[in-house]
C-alpha cells in the first residue's frame, strides 16, 4: 500500500511538471495584429443554410455581414434608414412610402431598385409562415425607387418590423443561383465564398455602398463550446469572439491586448405569477411579500457574477422605456415582507417556520426549465429567500417542452421565462403577450388570472398609436401598471459580449442580436 | 456461422428496427409538447404564433392520426427514404451521409490510439502483476476512467492547444491536425477501461490448466503468451470492441462540440432538440442497425479465431 502510495504521488509529481511546463508556453493572444487582409470571428452558428426566408436563419446571414434590410435599429432599438433612406405614412395610416437608398448597390453590382425590394419581401412572405405573424399587407407596389406597402391593419411598428432580418432584402434578379447551398446575393460589406455550418468564408464585397469594406476576406468558424472560443481568442486563431462565458471574461481584461464590449441584451428572465380566485398569490398583499423578500442584486451581482442586470421592470433598460422612471413598489425589503403576511393573515402558529392561516401553510409551486444555466439559480435562490419570511416554496423542474403547456393551463403558482422582449425594436407584443387580459382564449400565454382594464385601454390606444413618442409614453405607463400590481417577479436582465483584439476597432456588440460582423469593424492600423 | 444462422439474424435485425422505429416514433411524437412549436423554436423563449405553428402542423402533414404517419414514414423508408429534415432542409440521408466520414474517421482513430495503448499495457501489467509498472497503470486507468471527457478534452485543448500551440484549437473540418485531440479524448477513457480488462483476461487465461500444461511441456513464456493465451484472451474483448465500435459510430456529442468535430453526435443532439422526428428516425434506425451489424459481424468472427465453435457445428 505504501509502494502504491508513493507510486500515485510520483505519477502525479510527474504530472503537475508537465503542467507547469505547459504553463510556460504562454497563452496570451499571440498574433496582436490584425491587418486587412483576414479578419476571424468565432461565433456560435445554428443555420444550416442561408436562405434568410428559412426558420431564423436570416439571423446569421445578417450577423455575418451578408444582409442587411431596409432599416435599422440604433443602440436604444430605434427605428433607423439603411437600404430606405427615409419614409413616410399616409393619413389613413395604412400606406406606408419608403424611398430606397438610390446608392445601394448588391455585391454582383446590380442595383438595389424598390422593384426588387418588392420582390424580396414577397419572397419572404411566400417562403416563411413567420412573415405573416409579423405583419400583413394588401398590396406591395413599386414606383420608381419608392417601395409602398399598404398594410391591412394600422401597423405603427412596421419601420421596426422590417428591420427583423427575416425582411433582409436579396437580390431576386438573379433567378440560376441555389440560395440555400451558396447563400444569397446581398447588399451588404461581406458575400459568401463558401459556407457551412462549421464555417463560412466571406469576401469584402466589391460594390458595397456604404463606405469601404475593411477587410479583404473574413473567416467565422463555428465554435459552439465557450470554453472553446474563449481559448482560441487567447490564442489568436480567432481575431474577435461573441459571448466569452462568464467565468473566462476576466482573461480578458487587459485592455492592453483585448477590447471586451457588453451590453444588456433584449431578454428578460421573469417569472409570472398565478393570480386566479383560489391561488395562494391572488391576494396582493401575498404577491407584494414575496417579491420583497427577493433580493434581486444579489442574485446577479454575487450568484450569476455580475452577467445579468438586476431586474426590475418587465422591459429591460437597453431599451428606451423608462426603465429608470419606472418606480418599483415591490423593492427589496424583507422586514416589510413579513409585515405584508400578516397583515394578510399569515402567521406561524404551529412553529414550523412556514406563515400559515386556516391550519395550512402557505405553499407555491415554482416551475422552471434547467435549459438555462441561471434559470435553477434563480428558482433555488427564490425558494431560500421566501422561506425566511415563512413562504414554503416547492420546486418543480419540468423539460421545457412541458413548460409552455403548463404556461397556457395555469398549472403552476409562478413559471419561469427567459424571453425576448423586442424582437421588432416594440415592447408591445411582449406586454400584451403576457399580461393584456386572456378574453376567450385571445392571449392564451396569460393563463394567470390578470387582468386589468386601465392595461387594456392603454394597449388599444398604443395598437393604433403611431407618435413614436406617445407610444413610449403608454409603454412606460403600462409596465408601471404591471409593477403596481405585483405581476411577476422580474430577476434580471442577461448581458452579452463581444470581445476582440486591441488590433480591432468597433467590435461592438448591440442590443438586436444580429449585428455582428458590421462594416464599422476594421484593423487599428 | 452458417449461411442459414446468417439469415436468421439478418430477420431479427429487420424486426429489431421495425421494434425501434415504430418505439422512436412514438416517443417523439407522444412526448409532452407541442412537436411543432419545438421544431420552430428548439428550446428558445421565442414567441410562436398560433397561426405559425398551425401552418406548420398542416405542412408536415401532422395533422393526421399517429399511425398513419408512421405507416407513411414506413413506406417511405423501405424504399432507402428516410424522410426530410424540416431543421436541416435536406434529405435525412443525405443529412446523415455528410455526418458519415468525420463520425467514421474519428472511430477508427480512436479505436487503433485505444488499442495501441490499452493491448501492450494490459499483457505487461498482467504479465508483471503487482510490479511497480502494473501499480503506475493502475493509478492512470483509474484516472482516465474517473474524468469526464469534455474535461479531458477541455485540458488536452488547453494544453496541447494554448500552452504548447502544437495543435489547432479551431476545428469544424476534417484534417490530421483537427483529429487528433477527440480521438484522444475519446481514447484515454476506452483505453483506461480496456487495459484492465485485457489485464483481467490474461490473468484469467495464464491460470488455466493448459497453460500449465504448456510450461511442463517446455515452452517458452513468450510463446505460451502471444501464441497460447494471447488469442484465448481476445475473443470476449472482441466483443466488447464490437459495442464500443457501434456506441462510437452513433457519434460522440460532447465530444463533437468542445472540439467543432463534424459528426453525427450533434446533428442527434441537435434534431431531438427541434424535435425533426424523421432526423431522429434516421439517427435511430442508423444506430440501431450499426449496433446489430457489428455484432453480427462479430459473431461471425468468432468462426475464424475460434476452431472450436467450428468443431460444435
Amino acid at each position: 500500500m505504501k509502494k502504491l502510495f508513493k507510486i500515485s504521488a510520483a505519477a502525479a509529481m510527474i504530472g503537475v511538471l508537465a503542467l507547469a511546463a505547459s504553463g510556460c508556453g504562454g497563452g496570451s493572444s499571440k498574433k496582436a495584429n490584425v491587418t486587412n487582409e483576414m479578419v476571424k470571428f468565432g461565433v456560435t452558428n445554428f443555420a444550416d443554410n442561408l436562405d434568410p426566408a428559412d426558420n431564423f436563419f436570416s439571423w446569421v446571414v445578417m450577423r455575418y455581414g451578408l444582409g442587411e434590410c431596409l432599416v435599422k435599429f440604433d443602440n436604444k432599438m430605434n427605428a433607423t434608414p439603411w437600404l430606405a433612406d427615409k419614409w413616410s405614412i399616409s393619413d389613413d395610416k395604412l400606406t406606408w412610402t419608403f424611398h430606397i437608398n438610390d446608392k445601394v448597390k448588391f455585391s454582383n453590382g446590380d442595383k438595389l431598385t424598390a422593384e426588387i425590394a418588392k420582390e424580396s419581401l414577397e419572397r419572404t412572405f411566400k417562403l416563411s409562415n413567420r412573415a405573416q405573424s409579423v405583419f400583413q399587407y394588401s398590396e406591395i407596389k413599386a414606383d420608381g425607387q419608392n417601395l409602398i406597402i399598404k398594410t391591412k391593419n394600422p401597423t405603427p411598428s412596421l419601420p421596426g418590423m422590417l428591420a427583423d432580418p427575416l425582411f433582409i432584402i436579396i437580390d431576386t434578379k438573379v433567378k440560376d443561383r441555389d440560395i440555400k447551398k451558396e447563400g444569397p446575393i446581398c447588399t451588404g460589406p461581406y458575400a459568401v465564398k463558401t459556407y457551412s455550418k462549421a464555417k463560412a468564408v466571406m469576401v469584402a464585397n466589391p460594390n458595397y455602398w456604404d463606405g469601404a469594406v475593411p477587410f479583404k476576406n473574413a473567416e467565422i468558424p463555428t465554435i459552439d463550446d465557450p470554453n472553446t472560443r474563449a481559448m482560441a481568442l487567447q490564442k489568436g486563431e480567432i481575431d474577435f469572439a461573441i459571448n466569452i462565458a462568464a467565468g473566462d471574461l476576466q482573461l480578458f481584461k487587459d485592455k492592453a491586448k483585448y477590447n471586451i464590449s457588453e451590453i444588456a441584451s433584449l431578454r428578460t428572465v421573469l417569472a409570472q405569477i398565478n393570480m386566479n380566485e383560489g391561488k395562494p398569490l391572488h391576494d396582493p398583499k401575498v404577491r407584494a411579500a414575496l417579491i420583497q423578500c427577493l433580493d434581486r442584486v444579489t442574485y446577479n451581482k454575487v450568484l450569476l457574477k455580475d452577467t445579468f442586470i438586476p431586474g426590475k421592470a418587465p422591459v429591460p433598460p437597453s431599451l428606451d422605456y423608462g426603465f429608470d422612471q419606472l418606480k418599483d413598489p415591490n423593492a427589496y425589503n424583507p422586514e416589510n415582507a413579513k409585515k405584508l403576511l400578516a397583515e394578510a393573515g399569515w402567521k406561524d402558529t404551529n412553529g414550523d417556520g412556514y406563515v400559515d392561516k386556516n391550519g395550512k401553510n402557505l405553499e407555491i409551486d415554482f416551475v422552471f426549465y434547467s435549459g438555462r444555466a441561471e434559470l435553477p439559480l434563480y428558482a433555488e435562490a427564490t425558494q431560500a429567500d421566501a422561506k425566511k419570511i415563512g413562504i414554503k416554496v416547492n420546486m418543480k423542474n419540468v423539460d421545457y417542452n412541458v413548460l409552455d403547456p403548463m404556461r397556457q393551463k395555469g398549472q403552476f403558482d409562478l413559471i419561469i421565462s427567459n424571453i425576448l422582449t423586442a424582437n421588432t425594436g416594440d415592447p408591445e407584443v411582449y406586454l400584451n403577450w403576457y399580461w393584456k387580459s386572456n378574453i376567450n382564449g385571445s392571449q392564451p400565454q396569460n393563463s394567470t388570472g390578470y387582468s386589468n382594464a386601465k392595461f387594456d385601454a392603454l394597449s388599444d390606444k398604443l395598437a393604433v398609436e403611431f407618435d413614436p413618442a406617445k407610444r413610449r409614453q403608454y409603454m412606460i405607463e403600462m409596465q408601471q401598471i404591471l409593477l403596481d400590481d405585483g405581476v411577476a417577479l422580474f430577476f434580471g436582465y442577461p448581458k452579452t459580449n463581444m470581445v476582440s483584439k486591441a488590433g480591432l476597432v468597433n467590435a461592438n456588440i448591440y442590443p438586436a442580436d444580429y449585428y455582428w460582423l458590421t462594416k464599422d469593424i476594421a484593423p487599428k492600423n | 456461422m452458417t449461411k442459414k444462422q446468417i439469415l436468421a439474424r439478418i430477420g431479427q435485425i429487420v424486426l429489431v428496427l421495425l421494434g425501434i422505429s415504430f418505439i422512436t416514433f412514438a416517443l417523439v411524437m407522444l412526448a409532452p409538447g407541442d412537436v411543432v412549436r419545438q421544431m420552430i423554436a428548439g428550446n428558445e423563449d421565442i414567441m410562436v404564433s398560433q397561426a405559425e405553428i398551425d401552418a406548420l402542423r398542416a405542412e408536415l402533414g401532422l395533422d393526421k392520426p399517429f399511425f398513419f404517419q408512421y405507416l407513411d414514414w414506413l413506406g417511405r423508408a423501405l424504399q432507402g427514404n428516410l424522410g426530410f429534415s424540416y431543421m436541416v432542409k435536406k434529405p435525412v440521408v443525405e443529412a446523415l451521409w455528410e455526418g458519415l466520414p468525420g463520425t467514421v474517421l474519428l472511430s477508427l482513430a480512436s479505436l487503433f490510439m485505444m488499442m495501441v495503448v490499452s493491448i501492450p499495457a494490459g499483457i505487461y501489467s498482467a504479465v508483471k502483476r503487482g510490479s511497480v509498472v502494473d501499480n503506475i497503470v493502475r493509478v492512470f486507468t483509474f484516472m482516465g476512467v474517473s474524468m469526464p471527457g469534455f474535461w479531458v478534452g477541455l485540458m488536452l485543448l488547453w494544453i496541447f492547444g494554448l500552452k504548447l500551440d502544437l495543435l489547432p484549437i479551431v476545428g469544424g473540418e476534417i484534417s490530421l491536425e483537427t483529429l487528433i485531440m477527440p480521438s484522444l479524448t475519446l481514447a484515454i477513457a476506452m483505453a483506461s477501461k480496456y487495459t484492465r480488462q485485457v489485464r483481467t483476461a490474461i490473468l484469467e487465461e495464464l491460470h488455466q490448466d493448459y497453460v500449465v500444461g504448456a510450461r511442463a511441456r517446455g515452452m517458452t513464456e513468450s510463446h505460451i503468451l502471444w501464441k497460447e493465451v494471447l488469442p484465448n484472451a481476445m475473443l470476449p474483448l472482441i466483443t466488447l470492441l464490437g459495442l464500443s465500435l457501434g456506441n462510437l459510430l452513433g457519434g460522440a456529442a460532447v465530444i463533437e462540440m468542445v472540439f467543432q468535430w463534424p459528426g453525427l453526435g450533434r446533428l442527434a443532439i441537435e434534431a431531438i432538440t427541434y424535435r425533426d422526428f424523421q432526423l431522429v428516425q434516421g439517427v435511430v434506425v442508423w444506430i440501431a442497425l450499426m449496433y446489430m451489424v457489428i455484432n453480427l459481424v462479430v459473431d461471425m468472427s468468432y468462426n475464424h479465431l475460434d476452431p472450436r465453435l467450428r468443431k460444435v457445428r
